[in-house]
């Protein structure tokens, strides 16, 4: 498998811009700049298939399509590298080994959408990561890649850095748009998309780390050689960090449609202390958890991850072995999306919190009859009927839990204790 | 805009492209429940109780901020949508503390209005509620209970966008997410009282008026307020014949969804305190009761000797009082100076949002009427300081206790030191006013609650008056007065009521010709523009 994304983390001083010069950085972008317009730009990178990575999987050349050319407001671009997904944690190896490879991916969309003004919006508490990437933005704007006239192009665009105070929402692209633009970090109402209505106002493209990180390629390579990686609907590569009782935990970089079960087992060695898988969660805190009897076929790619009834999302796989309490799991999911609900809207203020205490009663041995039910009817009602996506990423992984587990919860309120975990 | 045909509950509506589908259904009498929408507001979209299901779509849309497009089919009665509004009622009451018992807003709640319509079930929550701060004073008049607030954010909005005075935010997360003050800031602009009228629950109460009155028993008489002239439509609500509260009635032309708070309780210094009910007249030893005829006589004598006179009107009268009057003056003296009480403040930026500079609702249709006319009332103040007039009749206001008269470089005590030189001076009052014991006859009168009549606004709009509670016995009506008078002077027509006076006051007068005093309606009629 060609490495695309991690292509550079490896080699020493990779976040250096003499390192990604000297392995070919910023080719994409004087490639773009003397030989593209932004109309062929968007056409090359609507042919190479490219999905949003952050977890929605919005084919991302249709997104840049979206914003009006003829706007007389300003235009901007956001890298979205507020990564908060519990299990995820692709985009902070990047922004930390590679952040060149952002800054240019951020350029190339910038100059699809005609916008002279980008941010990347990093979570609070990539401290680390934010000093990489300040640094990396200093080295590219002496170099000639940001600011006025880039590579002599006459096309201008400044890049700023943004770090956000501590928010899973300000994820949600709308609610970082909030935050950055000094607001608390509340998702907003839609439509208007943040295509025609983003940063104070203006069309606005929010792209992930992970999908900018992938553009150098693309344009250095060519759609077509993009598009002969992975299956009909997903193309290319995708990242996935995977943790939890697994032997080798780490981020990897897969071809779309790799067999899941063979790259638990094989690449990623197995489950950790001889134990058996019991559950996988394959994209995130916020995506429906699989029984190990389910992943038998599954690849790993949009279309085969819905079809076995859960999704891809940041690619986030977190590994439960036979050991776990799923109720416990199910409570510790929860109380993450009840203490990150920004409380703007009715069902997900209210029913996050509603979750997590009666799953927190069951899980210390005081539940009860119907509350089972009671979790699958809340979750339902919160489901689709919330401002944000947050609602689905909380009600998602409840009724998951419960329906997929459902014994062992029925166990845990009859006998008012786990019979799993040893040394609960 | 576009004329577009939508289809609701399979009812086709013709609408305009652009509204919204709560508008459309809302124009068509279709009413879709919701809490954070107001029509003046900018849309939240975050209360979730104006779900609705249109076809083609495979989620519910918030009715709020769905665009009417043509052929859109709505509908507001599925079983996925009763379930939705069903569920958003239980998620707002969840940790409510249901404490309506004791809550003010109670009777006029959404919450226990769309409980009854859209839950009735019993509920399913059995966890530890959350608690929040209660009874935090906001301000002068609003007050701030955490725990009945649903985050619908009309108080934060209307901050944000009528007053753009931003005193409250949204803190915290979750559902520790709540209202709270800007540190260091109160709620205390001059259109405060508004966030307790949007308030759909009762988080948002206003001190003046809470624990006074269950509001079921409240009487409800549309009038205007009579705080300034602007004119803001009002409800008038009554108890046992007191005035309880003001509430903002809708008036796009007029005051929109608002009410200022020097209005929304003007009415405590105008209809409070002991009133006069009988007339009296000055003998030895100061003023004692007297019957309606003796008073009445001792008027006509003590005027027609006491010339020249000037002669006050209250700009809370009403334009039938003014025309009748004008007329009365005119009989008694024709020389007569007749104003029409008129004074100017200046207005902050925020005041301006509704008020007029003044505090005579009615100036306009008493000059329409021939009292008084620009720039002349405090003109005659310095004529009476001057000792220009020997009698005077003053109605309603209480000249002796004006302080600081801007232009005349004076005080209250100069304006008392003349009116209590007159040889003659009559003073018909709701209560005995500093200006009432310095008169020779003093004629029990009413309030603006208590009379029925129009008021004529700044801007020319004719707008109607109506009587919430009834004047006390041995008080008469203003109108009524004036009319007796004329009779007594040996005028021969009398009048037997406003709608009379009116019809004759639509006769003579011509901007208000043609105008019927049942046409007026309950918000009223603009006077053709140009016309005085």
């Amino acid at each position: 498998m060609e490495k695309i994304l991690l292509r550079n983390i490896d080699a020493p001083d990779s976040r250096t811009l003499a390192v990604y010069r000297a392995r070919g950085g910023y080719r994409a972008l004087e490639k773009v700049l003397s030989e593209m317009t932004p109309e062929r730009l968007i056409d090359e990178i609507k042919a190479s298939g490219l999905r949003g990575r952050g977890g929605a999987g919005f084919p991302t050349g249709m997104k840049w399509g979206f914003v009006p050319k003829d706007s007389p407001k300003p235009k901007y671009v956001v890298c979205n590298a507020d990564e908060s997904e519990p299990g995820t944690f692709k985009d902070r190896l990047l922004i930390e080994k590679d952040p060149h490879a952002i800054i240019e991916g951020t350029i190339i969309s910038a100059y699809a959408i005609r916008s002279h003004t980008a941010f990347v919006y990093i979570r609070g508490e990539l401290v680390f990561g934010a000093s990489v990437l300040e640094r990396a933005i200093e080295e590219a704007a002496a170099a000639g890649f940001l600011g006025k006239n880039i590579l002599n192009s006459g096309y201008d665009c400044d890049l700023i850095l943004h770090r956000g105070a501590g928010a899973y929402i300000c994820g949600e692209e709308t609610g970082l748009l909030s935050s950055l633009e000094g607001g608390k970090g509340w998702p907003k109402v839609k439509p208007p998309f943040p295509a025609t209505h983003g940063l104070f106002g203006c069309p606005t493209v929010v792209n992930n780390v992970e999908t900018l990180a992938s553009l150098p390629w693309i344009v250095n390579e060519g759609a077509a050689r993009y598009v002969a990686i992975g299956t009909e609907k997903s193309k290319g590569t995708k990242l996935f960090s995977v943790s939890g009782h697994i032997k080798r935990p780490g981020v990897y970089e897969v071809d779309m449609g790799y067999p899941f079960k063979k790259f638990l087992e094989e690449d990623c060695g197995g489950v950790a202390n001889g134990k058996k898988l019991k559950g996988v969660i394959p994209g995130g805190a916020s995506m429906p958890v699989l029984r190990a009897d389910e992943l038998d076929g599954v690849t790993m790619d949009y279309e085969s991850f819905q079809a076995a009834g859960t999704l891809l999302g940041s690619g986030g796989v977190i590994v439960m072995d036979e050991t776990t309490c799923m109720v416990r799991a199910a409570w510790n999911i929860a109380r993450f999306f009840a203490h990150e609900s920004c409380g703007q809207c009715s069902p997900c203020r209210e029913g996050c919190h509603w979750m997590e205490k009666i799953f927190q009663r069951i899980e210390q041995g005081e539940g009860k009859p119907g509350d089972l039910d009671l979790i699958l009817s809340v979750s339902g009602n919160i489901m689709g009927n919330t401002i944000c996506p947050f609602g689905d990423a909380a009600a998602m992984p409840a009724a998951a839990f419960i329906k997929k587990f459902r014994a062992e919860f029925d166990r845990h309120i009859a006998e008012k204790r786990c019979t799993v975990s040893a040394g609960q | 805009m576009e004329p577009v045909k939508i289809s609701i509950d399979g009812r086709e509506i013709a609408t305009e492209k652009g509204k919204t589908v709560i508008q459309a259904a809302a124009d068509a009498g279709i009413a879709i429940p919701h809490y954070c929408y107001h029509p003046k507001l900018a849309i939240a979209g975050n209360c979730r109780m104006c779900l609705v299901e249109i076809e083609k779509m495979p989620k519910l849309q918030i009715a709020c901020n769905t665009q009417a497009a043509e052929g859109m089919a709505v509908k507001t009665q599925s079983p996925k949508v009763l379930e939705a509004r069903r569920a958003v009622m239980e998620f707002l009451l969840i940790n409510h503390p249901l404490d309506c018992p004791i809550c003010d807003q109670a009777g006029e709640c959404s919450l226990q209005n769309y409980y009854m319509k859209h839950d009735l079930s019993a509920s399913r929550f059995d966890e530890r509620k959350e608690h929040e701060r209660k009874r935090e004073i906001f301000g002068p008049y609003v007050v701030f209970d955490g725990e009945r607030c649903i985050k619908c954010t009309r108080c934060v909005r209307f901050l944000q966008e009528v007053t753009r005075t931003d005193e409250l935010t949204v803190v915290n997360r979750g559902d520790h997410s709540t209202i709270a003050l800007f540190p260091g800031q109160i709620l205390d602009n001059p259109l405060s009282v508004n966030v307790v009228d949007i308030c759909p629950v009762g988080a948002l109460t206003d001190r003046d008026f809470r624990f006074k009155v269950r509001v079921w028993y409240l009487k409800k008489t549309p009038s205007i307020c009579p705080g300034c002239s602007t004119g803001c439509n009002v409800s008038v609500e009554s108890y046992q014949n007191r005035i309880a509260r003001f509430k903002p009635r809708v008036n796009e032309e007029v005051n929109s969804h608002w009410l200022c708070d020097e209005g929304r309780y003007c009415f405590h210094s105008l209809t409070e305190g002991e009133r006069l009910t009988a007339p009296m007249i000055r003998q030895e030893g100061g003023l004692a009761p007297t019957d309606w005829d003796t008073a009445l006589q001792a008027v006509i004598a003590g005027l027609g000797a006491a010339l020249p006179m000037a002669a006050v009107l209250s700009g809370r009268n009403t334009n039938e009082e003014a025309f009748v009057f004008a007329r009365l003056i005119k009989k008694l003296s024709p020389r007569a100076a007749l104003e029409v009480f008129y004074r100017e403040r200046t207005l902050t930026e925020v005041e301006k949002v509704l008020k007029s500079p003044d505090r005579s609702p009615n100036f306009r249709g008493a000059r329409d009427m021939g009292v008084g006319s620009e720039n002349s009332f405090e003109p005659l103040m310095s004529d009476l300081i001057a000792g220009k007039f020997r009698g005077a009749y003053i109605v309603g206001e209480d000249l002796a206790s004006l302080a600081d008269l801007a232009d005349l470089a004076g005080d209250g005590g100069k304006i008392q030191a003349a009116l209590a030189r007159l040889s003659f001076l009559v003073v018909q009052d709701t209560r005995l006013t500093p200006t009432a014991k310095l008169a020779h006859v003093v004629l029990p009168a009413t309030h603006f609650g208590e009379k029925e009549g129009t008021y004529t606004n700044r801007r020319g709009r004719v707008q109607q008056l109506n009587a919430a509670i009834v004047p006390p016995a041995g008080a008469l009506q203003d109108w009524e007065i004036f009319s007796r008078l004329l009779a007594a002077a040996g005028e021969r027509s009398l009048f037997a009521s406003p709608a009379e006076i009116f019809a004759a006051l639509a006769r003579d007068i011509p901007a208000y010709r043609g105008l019927g005093y049942e046409n007026i309606g309950e918000c009223g009629i603009q006077l053709e523009a140009g016309q005085p």
